[in-house]
Order: C-alpha cells, then structure tokens, then sequence
C-alpha cells in the first residue's frame, strides 16, 4: 500500500515535471519556440484534415393522388407487383408517398481514399423510424490494365437508371418496370463487380458482377417451407446473381450516346405468405433471368441548354415451380413462367441555368403468364405518363414539380381486374450540404 | 514458348512509355494543351477534354472523356478546384493509376501561382465558392512563364531523355512570352484606375495586373444568375462612379449585361476565357492577343 502511494506520486512528478520546469523559468521569447507557418493551437496528432467527405441529402414532397391511400395499397400492377396481403407480413409493400405531406429520406454519403490501393464510399439512408445502409463499398485505385474492382453492398451497374442514386434521378418516382423487376430500390446487392475500360478510341467497358441475390422482385435468398411440412425448399447459397454488362458511348458533333446491354440471372425464392395458416399464400422457386438495353442521348446547344432522351426496355423470364395454399392449408404444385417486358422513354431539357423539364412515358408491356400449360388472363400494355418541370436554385438545392398519370394498377376482385387510375401531383424538395462528390454521366 | 516469351517481352516494350513515339498528354482545358504544344512539340500528343467555349466550372462529364484518360500518360489540369464539378468521377472511372492526383503523372498546375481573394470563412450562402482562392489565375499573361516552367519540369521529368530538348522550348517560348508581355502591358498600360463590370469573378488576376478597379459582378454570387434587385444595386453603383467597360463571358447569358450597357451606355466587351472561346483566340498567344485587343478597343 505505501509502496503504491509512493510510486504514484513519483510517476505523478515525473509527468508533472515539464510543465513545473516551464513555470520557474519565463520564456524570454515566445516567437523563438514557434515555427513559422505552423499552427500553435490544437494537437500535433490532430487527424481533423483526413475527416473523409461527409454530405447529407434531404428529400421530402407534398403529394395530392387521386386515390385514397388504402386504394392505392390494394391495387398493383398483376403478376408485376404485389399487393401486400396484410400489413406487416409482407416485405415487399414498398414505402410508397402518401396523400400529404413526405419526408422521404435524408441520406449520409461517406467518401475517402483509404490509402493508394483504395477508395471507400458508404451512404446511409436515414427514415423517420430507420437508419439503414444503402451502400458501403470498397474500389480499387491501381490495378493495371483499366480494371477495376469493387466489394461490398452496392447498386448493381446493371442498365443505365440502376447505379444512379435516388436523387439524382429526372424524376420523382423509379420506372415501372424498375418497380416491377427490382423494386423502389433497384438492384441493390452484396457482392463483388469486376470491370474494364477497354483501350480503344471510344469508350467501352465490360463489367460482372457476383451477388448475394437478396433482391425480392425477382430474385431472393430465403426458402421456405409449407404448412403441411411437405414442401420444404432450402435457403440459397450464395453466390446467386450474376449480372453482366457491356457499355459503350461515343460523340456525334455535340451529342453523345452512350448505349449498353445487360443481363441478370439468379435463383428465384419468393414467398408470398406459404406457411402462414388461414392465409391462401403463394411462394415460387425457380431462376429468373432479366435482360435489358438503353440508350442515351443528350444533345449540348451550348454550355448551358442541353436536350437528353434516355430509354430503357428489360426483359424477364421467371422459370419454376409455383405453390399454393389452399383453404384447407393443403399445397397444390404448378409449373409457371412469365415471360414480360417493360419500357420507359424520358426526355429532359435544360432551358437555363436553374430550369429543366421533362416528359416520361412507362409501359408494362408483354405479360404472358402460363401455369401448367394454360396461359393466364392478365392486363397487359400498362402505361404511366409523367411530365415535370425543376427550378435549381443552385446545384444544391432542386424544387420538382411532377405530373403523373398512372394506368398502371388494378384491382382483382373474384379473378377479374379492374383499373384503378390514379393521378398524382407532387411537389419535391432535395437538398444537399457538405462535401458531395460530382456525378457521372 | 520462346517465341511466345519473345512477343510478351516485345508488347510489353512496347507499351512503356519511352518507346511510345509521343507522350500521351491530356489537359482539362485548351489553354493548357496550346502551353504544352509550346514546350513539348512534337514529342508529345496533347488533347483537352473540355471545349474552350463553354463554362470550365460545368464541363459536361462525357464518357468519352474516359476513355481519353485510360490512355493518358499525363494528365495537366488548371486545379483550384476548378475542374471539382466534373473531373473526379471521370477519373474514377477511367481507373488509370499513371494519372491519379498523388501520381508522377499528374499535375496540378495551380500550385505555380498565387492565388487570390481566398476566402478566410467558407460557407455556400456565399455561391459557388472556391476554398482555395479565385481558380481563373491563368486569364493573367503574367501567370503563363511559372505554368511553362512548371509544364516543362514535369515533361521533363517523365521523359528525361528529352529533357535537354523541353528546357530549349521553354526557353525559347519564355523568351518570346516577354516580348509579348511588354507589347501587352504598353496596350493596357491606359486602363489603370478605371473601374469595370464584369459578369463573373473571371478576370479578377488580370485587373489586378493592370491596376483596373473592379466595381461590381453582374452575378450577385458567384455562380447565382443576376437578380432584378441585384442589378437595382448595380445601377446605384454606375450612378456614383464613371464604369469604363462591362466585361462578359462568352458562355454565360448577357441579357442583363446587355441591359446596363445599353441604358447607361457603357460598352459591353465579350472576353474570350479559353484557348478556342473565340474565333481569333486559336493559341495561347492568340488568347492574349484578342483580349487584349478587345481590352484596349
């Protein structure tokens, strides 16, 4: 004990010894113990000027729809969309804008080197009640060749619209058939992407990527298992989507077009409510596979007007097995493809510094659904037309004013649909702040 | 196998760059690539991304920029942040380790000259701010030789079998730069202590060179298009002082410009701000040559 007393005390004079040494004896000159041009306050192992950039993105709307918010949940897009079977059980309800006012996301990017070797990105996308990780991702800096690797959970490359971050989007809402294949949130998987830039005069690029395959659109990871216990289907290992891509653009004069090609296929588990009782659920397993092509082209009048017309039309085939409840909790097991199309045309303007405008046209186009060899009666050509007009203060902040008339969703009662039209004004505010990175393309 | 072996050693030769035929360099802007044309001649390939008769802040991140930059060997940019709005996500995916900043083959050439008006506090309620300072310092005939001495150690150093070669250039286009600086600074010589307008912060360095008041922007902000209150302000301005010229870009709207010179008679000069802005200006020299023509109009 007096032994520890002591040594603390010796220990406490040693460190106390400098500043003890530096109050007997007064500094003749302050101006000789500094370094010209070096700070004088703060820590010498301050790591303030490594702090990576730090942005954080508000969005919100005011939407007017002209159906009631519980109508619109009950409708859908048949056999592109669901609709939710009851609040809470399904997933995939989608946090769609209500009647009202909106606070849709705030969203915190991260962006850094890490050393020569690599950089790191991460965006956190914060609801009122979630705080959830959209993106965090690694990306090599030095690999020969023109390749370039990627790690982590990322939006796939897959088509021109998927990688683009919501806020950057032309318009308020994702395509429909975006909704339809990949859900509000695109493809947004764990995996890895390999690309190259190809030494060649133009630009082109081939990508892949390896992903977990979580996507609940068309994909997913999670089997299932029937209440009678005599369906049991095994959870996917992973990897289970593959995507792949090739890119190219070019300039015509003042235009350039950028066109690219790419594919998607994965094991399918989708469970709908199986294995809940008194629920007539449904669950598919099987592979999907989605193809796509888009074209972009954006014409310069000058540095500041430019004209851009941007397209996409994908393609998907679900091949497996459906399976039913039925009443009496019984499974009934059928063979089911779905071979469907979709479509989207935009052009957008930019008539001055602070104004854009813009018209889009969606289309849920081929809907041929067979299940055991019998081809189901369901809508088809389904459109939406949207036009929007932007005022942009500055590149930080966006007021979107949208239009849209969606012809879209329908309701099923007792096997027959009905379209249900709905139109929607809304009225969008995003704005940034911080250290945001500029953006592609 | 041997021949094999032979073929690999061979394209491998081959691709390093001191048996490529001309160093492949890319610039941001044109009045970069005509400075490196001057001291690197025909020992390099030099091409800008940008076109010099638009905005440098917005420069469209076309994809084709991309590939350009997977080739480049070097890669010359104005810095200042100036080329933040567009370049980083080109050089991201471009992935060319030989040009990203930190690299031999980057230079930043910003850190050749001094930069002014560094604002002491940063916030965006100010506009388009630059934290380092005003990025526009090359629109100064005066911070061209520290650019080309600076162009030139750089060439030299990624090809230093030339070097003798780049150092006479430079040399001899220092020589020639001051010779035209003098003819340049007795054309301008009279417009010091008259105050102008200008549109954008653009030709700060210049004025400042040639002791030229500058008495308002025709932007309330750098970057934020005029407001009618703005201008109200302007007008205010012009009614106390004697304004000599209004100074407009070649990019930007001039309508207000137009207005103010039309209503208090004041003439408008269209400055070109980059090799290829205008007609006349095809060269570096070129560039100086019509602003200062223009200028002493």
């Amino acid at each position: 004990m007096y032994k520890t007393l002591v040594s603390m005390l010796l220990l406490a004079g040693l460190v106390m010894l400098p500043a003890l040494a530096g109050a007997q004896e007064p500094v003749a000159d302050e101006g000789e113990f500094q370094t010209a041009g070096e700070p004088t306050s703060g820590s010498p192992f301050s790591q303030s000027k490594f702090v990576p950039d730090i942005s954080l993105i508000l969005d919100a709307s005011y939407v007017y729809r002209s159906l009631k918010n519980g109508q619109f949940r009950a409708t859908s897009s048949p056999e592109y969309t669901e609709v939710p079977m009851l609040e809470g059980i399904h997933d995939e309800t989608e946090p769609f804008s209500r009647r009202g006012l909106n606070f849709n996301y705030a969203e915190i990017t991260f962006a850094s080197v890490v050393d020569p070797f690599f950089d790191l990105f991460a965006v956190c996308e914060v609801t009122e009640d979630v705080f959830g990780l959209e993106e965090a991702y690694f990306s090599t800096r030095s690999l020969p060749l023109g390749l370039q690797l990627k790690g982590g959970k990322f939006l796939s490359s897959f088509g021109r619209l998927n990688e683009q971050h919501t806020h950057y989007w032309d318009f308020y809402d994702i395509p429909l058939v975006y909704n339809a294949f990949f859900g509000e949130g695109a493809l947004n998987e764990i995996g890895a992407r390999c690309t190259l830039v190809v030494p060649a005069d133009f630009y082109l690029m081939l990508g892949g990527e390896v992903l977990r395959g979580k996507n609940t659109r068309s994909f997913g990871v999670e089997g299932f298992t029937s209440l009678d216990g005599v369906v049991r289907i095994s959870d996917t290992n992973w990897p289970e989507l593959y995507v792949g891509y090739v890119k190219t653009s070019f300039d015509i004069g003042d235009m350039v077009v950028l066109a690219g090609a790419s594919a998607a296929r994965g094991r399918t588990r989708i469970n709908h409510g199986i294995g809940i009782a008194g629920v007539s659920g449904y669950a598919v397993s099987g592979y999907t596979t989605v193809a796509g092509g888009d074209l972009t082209m954006k014409y310069q009048f000058d540095s500041i007007r430019y004209l851009s017309l941007q397209g996409e039309y994908l393609y998907r085939r679900v091949d497996g097995t459906l399976y039913k409840n039925d009443s009496a909790n019984a499974v009934s097991r059928t063979g089911i493809t779905k071979d469907q199309t979709g479509l989207y045309v935009q052009l957008t303007a930019k008539l001055a510094k602070q104004w854009r405008c813009g018209a889009r046209y969606d289309l849920l186009q081929v809907n041929r659904v067979r299940s055991n060899h019998m081809i189901r009666d369901v809508p088809d050509n389904l459109p939406r037309y949207s036009a929007m007009a932007e005022y942009n203060p500055t590149e930080f902040s966006r007021l979107r004013l949208q239009y849209n008339c969606d012809l879209s969703r329908y309701r099923e009662r007792a096997g027959f649909y009905r379209r249900n039209i709905a139109h929607e004004v809304i009225l969008q505010v995003n704005l940034a702040i911080g250290a945001h990175g500029a953006h592609a393309f | 196998m041997k021949r094999i072996a032979a073929f690999v050693a061979l394209t491998l030769l081959f691709l390093t760059p001191a048996f490529a035929a001309r160093m492949k360099v890319m610039t941001t802007y044109p009045y970069i690539a005509s400075i490196v044309e001057q001291i690197g001649r025909d020992k390099v390939r030099v091409q800008a991304l940008a076109r010099g008769d638009f905005d440098p802040h917005t420069i469209m991140p076309k994809p084709s920029f991309i590939a350009k930059l997977r080739r480049g060997e070097l890669l010359i940019i104005n810095g200042a942040q100036l080329e933040i709005g567009w370049l980083p996500p080109l050089l991201r995916q471009a992935n060319n380790p030989a040009i990203n900043p930190g690299s031999r083959g980057f230079l930043d050439l910003s850190r050749y000259v001094k930069l002014i008006d560094v604002p002491t506090s940063i916030s965006r309620a100010q506009g388009d701010i630059h934290p380092d300072g005003n990025p526009h310092y090359y629109l100064d005939p005066h911070n061209i030789p520290p650019l080309a001495r600076g162009i030139a150690a750089k060439l030299a150093e990624l090809d230093s079998a030339n070097a003798g070669y780049y150092a006479a250039n430079r040399d001899e286009f220092l020589r020639s730069w001051s010779a035209k600086q003098a003819e340049w600074d007795r054309k301008l010589a009279s417009l010091r202590g008259k105050r102008v307008i200008e549109y954008h912060k653009n030709f700060d360095y210049l004025l400042r060179s040639y002791g030229i008041i500058l008495a308002g922007t025709v932007e309330p902000l750098p970057g934020i298009p005029p407001t009618s209150r703005h201008i109200e302000n302007l007008e205010r301005v012009i009614g106390h002082t004697k304004v000599h010229r209004i100074f407009q870009d070649v990019y930007n709207p001039d309508r207000a410009s137009r207005f103010l010179s039309k209503k208090y008679d004041i003439p408008l000069v269209r400055l070109p701000h980059d090799v290829g802005a205008v007609r006349e200006a095809e060269g570096i020299y070129s560039l100086f040559d019509e602003m200062v023509r223009r200028l002493a109009q």
